[in-house]
């Protein structure tokens, strides 16, 4: 292992290093404030070490991780987010009479999980990241047990399904292995490539895979847990299962589909089309029915992973450009969305009803015109990053000739706009209590919010430089 | 026209298997609503316990430190199995393994020396704690 | 560079607007008149300084700016005026500075974002009107989108989420069909000649297969149908109009709906001529039955603003009916049409607001002999209820008159129809001026006449009404070059069916353009 291989694996040391310090600093003295700074120190030092080994990459590592372009950028955005979560639950947290250092090594593991999943090129640590992620979820959507009544519910609901999900998955895995007698992606590539005949098993085993990711991913029709665990989750956390678990099984997903080139099978594209269509119907018609905004969220995120598998079954040549930038503006407005929510929640109560935000606007202009930029990036509307996505996507789909699909899309994101825009009205309806209180943005967190509302505007007007990256990086 | 025999002939046992399914969950449900006997006399719902009225609940609490035991005998067990994995394969892993393993058991020493802080691992009545709440007790009475 | 700046000053003066009023609740309105003003004498200084402006020169651009924006798309920042963005241009900034100037007094709270949603409004519609590439197009599609609904939904009367929520949901479904529809064009385009671009005047030369074209047309012809509105997708437009602020409804009216139309002429005939003549029988038909339909139930409603809003409904009608006639006088007369009807119904929709503001009802029901106690409110009504049924010598007329002349040559069955739209329009229009101003009058004791405000905001619109109707010249010459050049695939088959070419059809135009001159719109 040169020295060269170990700073490429240089991302991942540090997480995991860091969550093992931490264990230590909790293990002599309990701070929450200390945990904070060193988890920041950690995602922060990860991050840069992310951007940094892209000159001599691509590496393979070891036979399990490869470090090249698509696995840095992947990395860097989790890491970043990752770090945007933390920092979004340090003032979260704070009020609350919870033990809250732990909270913190389950993060960085979680991010850990996700990070090896994005550079995984093997199945062995294919399974090994997606535990290590969603085992640290199911600790972290259950965490606040003593002060909320359905954290419990999320939790438990989210650990069973996710160890069904679990269980498919590594059936799916067993009979590939049966067939093709190879766990790394480029060995089973080859046998596919060489193979006359594929048999019943392996396309069987590919359909439990994809049922596998579906689960973990929230696509129709395995998305029940989905609007549960969003809401019973404590805010960021429903921003790191939106963000970090998601963008990191799309990345093993996308880099599994190409290097097996899971388009020649008919089967699958069918059976993926039938989940977006399925994730965008169902999850924007089930969100018109709700009064809560975390619940809302929720829906809405199983209907954007739909658009996202549009994308991504296009296969074309700007698949994986059109989904990873997708998933940057997704990231982007789904953390300013939940930011919003654990703003405003104070301490035992979160602010998840639609009355919560009743005339925001005119209690809190700043916070207001945040979460409405965020929804309207949301929604797809021109000037956000959302706009620039969908645009993409529609592309990537257009170019293939998908127009079933796009149709759906287009026809479920004028369902969307309905739900978005209802709590959009109810920010800016009039206020019944004359006593306007004006609340400031100026906090720490607030500052985060409008950075990233910055960035959400800057993506959706000059998209370009971001695009040259991931093309570059991603699709290069 | 021949690819798609070849598909079908392919996904036959699939199809089948489904249906096999959907015979079996159908019959079970169906049977047992034919089958099943329906009548809610005064001791339908009643625990039939050999004549004897039951006592109390049949769900016990047992302590959570119970399951938390059992819970460090699983990953302990676990660890051994991988040290032992390695230790086989001693000569073959050289130093880089011996490096890896070191770090693996260095973890583990981590994580017991924050479960053994953390209090995860003191079992049974703890005296301070009840001397504590004795002594609240107390003052709560003098008061 | 001239016509970034004409968006970004309403942008920037937004912006500004919404900043101000967090500190004084009378500077956005400031602020707001400013930037509209400025950009106004932008524009005019811009127009009277093209050489040739009113002589009806034909042919390339007088303005245009193009810069890389999304290169990965193909996508550019490409703006550009010809003749009939001109006209269109200037009744976007007249309106501007009306629109600012009803809000006014009208609006008392939230002073501040109100005027930045009125300014971005603005902004948006004289993106549309500039842009020239398909992609920047949908993206100011969408950018007048959202304060309009903010403003529908934040200032309107009653029922206004309901209106907010049915114009956004109604424009956003077809807008996304016309996405799609862009989308395809490119990516046909692009496979054909290997150029990946959203730039228009590259795309007017793309070969399309004739039925891929009837369904890009049909895309396309949503939106802007959507837009206009023609009869069967009319029914987001009075709940809009009638809940919008008064301002909200004169932009609509005098705007918004002119984007459709521009849309109409300016994408769906140059971009799919075949595919629009073969579609033509069905849009004229959808035409006629705005017409009637609109005058119908104008003629029933009792809330006097949405009587009005109908009344847009039937005008809008001859745009469609004219769009798809395919000769210049019908052309001519959709461009009167739009300027006549954003300023005939702009002015019906602003002293429906002064009554509101006065005796706080629409309901027809509740008024009476307003004539007496503000004779200076009934005759500037009486004035643009005549212009509004098409008396001649009003800006109307001429359009309808020239409208239903150039529809003629192509269906003489549906002009016939059309024209009975001129007696309903009399029969409602005067229904107007009868139970609102004369009849018994209302015991209401204090009913101010027009203020000086209120006149300033009517004299130019008074003004506007005369010239258009009275010398229309100058109209007629701006729009004449660019309605050619969208004429130009149809111009040789109009010869070879047998309908002599109407070269000198128009003894209205000043100057008669030598037909020489035209070109085939290129971007050079």
């Amino acid at each position: 292992m040169s020295s060269e291989d170990f700073r490429s694996l240089l991302p991942l040391l540090i997480l995991a290093a860091a969550s093992i310090l931490l264990l230590v600093v909790i293990a002599v003295r309990r701070d929450h404030r200390l945990v904070y700074y060193l988890t920041v120190a950690a995602l922060a030092a990860a991050l840069a070490a992310s951007l940094i080994p892209v000159e001599y990459s691509p590496r393979t590592a070891s036979p399990l991780l490869v470090i090249d372009g698509f696995s840095l950028f992947y990395s860097a955005l989790l890491n970043a987010a990752g770090l945007i979560v933390v920092v979004l639950s340090y003032t979260y947290l704070r009020p609350l009479r919870e033990q809250m250092e732990e909270y913190y090594v389950l993060i960085l593991l979680a991010v850990l999980g996700s990070v090896i999943l994005a550079a995984s090129r093997h199945f062995a640590s294919f399974f090994l990241g997606l535990e290590l992620l969603s085992v640290s979820l199911y600790t972290l959507v259950g965490y606040m047990v003593r002060s909320r009544d359905r954290s419990m519910e999320a939790g438990l609901k989210y650990l069973i399904l996710a160890a069904a999900a679990a269980a498919f998955l590594l059936f799916g895995m067993a009979l590939v292995f049966y067939e093709a007698g190879q766990l790394g992606f480029s060995g089973i590539g080859k046998y596919l490539a060489e193979a006359e005949a594929l048999s019943l098993l392996i396309i069987t085993g590919f359909g439990l895979i994809i049922i596998g990711i579906g689960f973990k991913l929230a696509l129709a029709p395995f998305h029940m847990w989905a609007a549960d665990v969003y809401e019973g989750a404590p805010a960021p956390v429903s921003a790191l299962v939106a963000t970090v678990s998601k963008g990191g099984v799309v990345a093993v997903l996308l880099r599994f589909y190409s290097e097996v080139d899971g388009y020649q099978f008919p089967v699958l594209a069918l059976l993926f089309s039938i989940f977006a269509a399925a994730s965008m119907l169902g999850g924007n018609l089930l969100a018109l029915l709700q009064d809560n905004v975390k619940r809302i969220l929720g829906y809405s995120s199983i209907a954007h992973l739909g658009y996202l598998i549009v994308a991504f079954l296009s296969g074309g040549a700007m698949a994986a450009g059109a989904a990873t930038f997708y998933l940057v503006a997704y990231f982007i407005t789904i953390l300013v969305a939940f930011g919003v929510v654990a703003h405003l929640s104070s301490g035992e109560q979160e602010a998840e009803k639609l009355e919560d935000y009743r005339s925001l606007f005119w209690r809190r202009p700043g916070t207001a015109v945040v979460f409405t930029a965020a929804l309207l990036s949301l929604a797809g509307i021109p000037l956000t990053a959302g706009f620039i996505g969908k645009f993409y996507i529609a592309a990537a789909g257009a170019q293939e000739g998908l127009w079933v699909l796009l149709f759906i899309l287009a026809a479920s994101s004028v369902i969307g706009l309905y739900y978005y825009l209802r709590i959009i009205m109810a920010m800016f309806a009039s206020a019944k209590d004359p006593a306007q209180r004006i609340a400031p943005l100026f906090s720490g967190v607030g500052l985060l919010l409008v950075i990233l509302t910055v960035a959400l505007v800057w993506l959706g007007v000059f998209p370009q430089a971001m695009l040259d990256m991931i093309n570059e990086w991603v699709a290069g | 026209m021949e690819e798609d025999m070849i598909q079908n002939e392919i996904y036959w046992p699939l199809v089948a298997y489904a249906g096999i399914v959907l015979l079996v969950i159908g019959a079970i449900v169906v049977l047992s609503y034919l089958l099943g006997e329906r009548h809610d006399d005064k001791a339908t719902g009643e625990v039939f316990e050999s004549g004897i009225l039951p006592t109390g609940s049949a769900r016990l609490q047992f302590s959570s430190h119970f399951y938390l035991i059992a819970m460090f005998f699983v990953i302990f067990d676990l660890e051994t199995a991988f040290i032992v994995a390695w230790a086989i394969g001693y000569e073959e892993a050289g130093w880089p393994g011996f490096i890896g393993a070191l770090i693996f058991v260095g973890i583990l020493l981590v994580v017991l020396v924050y479960e053994w802080s953390t209090g995860a691992l003191d079992y049974g009545p703890q005296g301070q704690k009840i001397i504590k709440a004795l002594q609240k007790r107390r003052k709560q009475q003098k008061i | 560079m001239i016509l970034v700046w004409l968006i970004t000053i309403l942008m920037g003066g937004g912006l500004l607007a919404w900043g101000a009023g967090f500190i004084n609740r009378s500077w956005p309105r400031w602020i707001a008149l400013a930037a509209t003003l400025a950009s106004f004498s932008l524009f005019l200084a811009f127009a009277f300084s093209v050489p040739g402006i009113g002589l009806g020169q034909p042919g390339d651009w007088l303005a245009e700016y193009n810069a890389p924006w999304i290169p990965a798309f193909g996508v550019q920042f490409h703006l550009a005026m010809d003749g009939l963005s001109l006209l269109l241009l200037g009744l976007t900034f007249i309106t501007g500075v009306l629109a600012v100037l009803v809000s006014w007094t009208q609006i008392r709270e939230r002073v501040g974002f109100y005027y930045f949603n009125l300014m971005w409004i603005l902004a948006g519609i004289a993106g549309v009107f500039l842009a020239l590439d398909l992609f920047l197009f949908y993206f100011f599609w969408e950018v007048m989108l959202v304060p309009m609904y903010f403003l529908i939904g934040i200032w309107g009367y009653e029922n206004r989420i309901y209106a907010a929520y049915k114009f956004f949901l109604f424009t956003q479904a077809s807008g996304l069909l016309m996405f799609l529809a862009i989308l395809a064009l490119y990516f046909i385009h692009g496979k054909t000649t290997g150029n990946f671009t959203f730039d228009y005047p590259e795309l007017l030369g793309a070969e399309l297969p004739t039925r891929t074209a009837f369904w890009l047309m049909l895309g396309f012809l949503a939106a802007f149908v959507v837009k206009l509105p023609a009869v069967p997708f009319h029914n987001w437009l009075p709940d809009a109009h009638t809940e919008a602020p008064t301002a909200g409804s004169v932009i609509l009216a005098g705007l918004l709906l002119k984007t459709g139309a521009y849309g109409i002429l300016r994408f769906v005939i140059p971009l799919f001529p075949e595919a629009a003549r073969d579609f033509a029988p069905t849009a004229m038909a959808l035409g006629v039955l705005s017409i009637l339909y609109g005058a119908k139930l104008a003629f029933a409603q009792t809330d006097l603003k949405r009587l009005v809003a109908y009344t847009s409904v039937s005008h809008m009608g001859f745009v469609l009916l004219g769009a798809f006639a395919f000769n210049i006088i019908a052309y001519q007369g959709v461009v009167i049409q739009l300027l006549a009807h954003g300023i005939s119904t702009g002015a019906l929709f602003i002293i429906v607001g002064c009554i509101q503001e006065r005796i706080h009802t629409r309901d027809i029901g509740q008024m009476g002999g307003f004539w007496q106690k503000m004779p200076g409110m009934g005759a500037t009504a009486l004035l643009f209820a005549l212009a509004s049924l098409g008396l001649p010598g009003l800006g109307n007329f001429v359009a309808e008159f020239l409208t239903l002349l150039g529809a003629w040559q192509a269906s003489i069955l549906w002009t016939a129809l059309a024209a009975l739209g001129l007696i309903f329009s009399a029969v409602y229009s005067l229904r107007i001026v009868q139970r609102v101003f004369h009849g018994a009058p209302m015991a209401k004791p204090n009913l101010p006449d027009l203020n000086v405000r209120e006149w300033l905001i009517m004299a130019p619109m008074i003004l506007l009404i005369f010239w258009l109707g009275l010398y229309p010249g100058p109209v007629l010459n701006s729009a004449d070059a660019p309605l050619r050049n969208i004429l130009a695939p149809f111009a040789k088959e109009e010869s070879s069916i047998g309908i002599a070419p109407e070269e000198d059809g128009l003894s209205l135009s000043l100057q008669k353009p030598e037909t020489e001159k035209r070109k085939v719109i290129n971007s050079k």
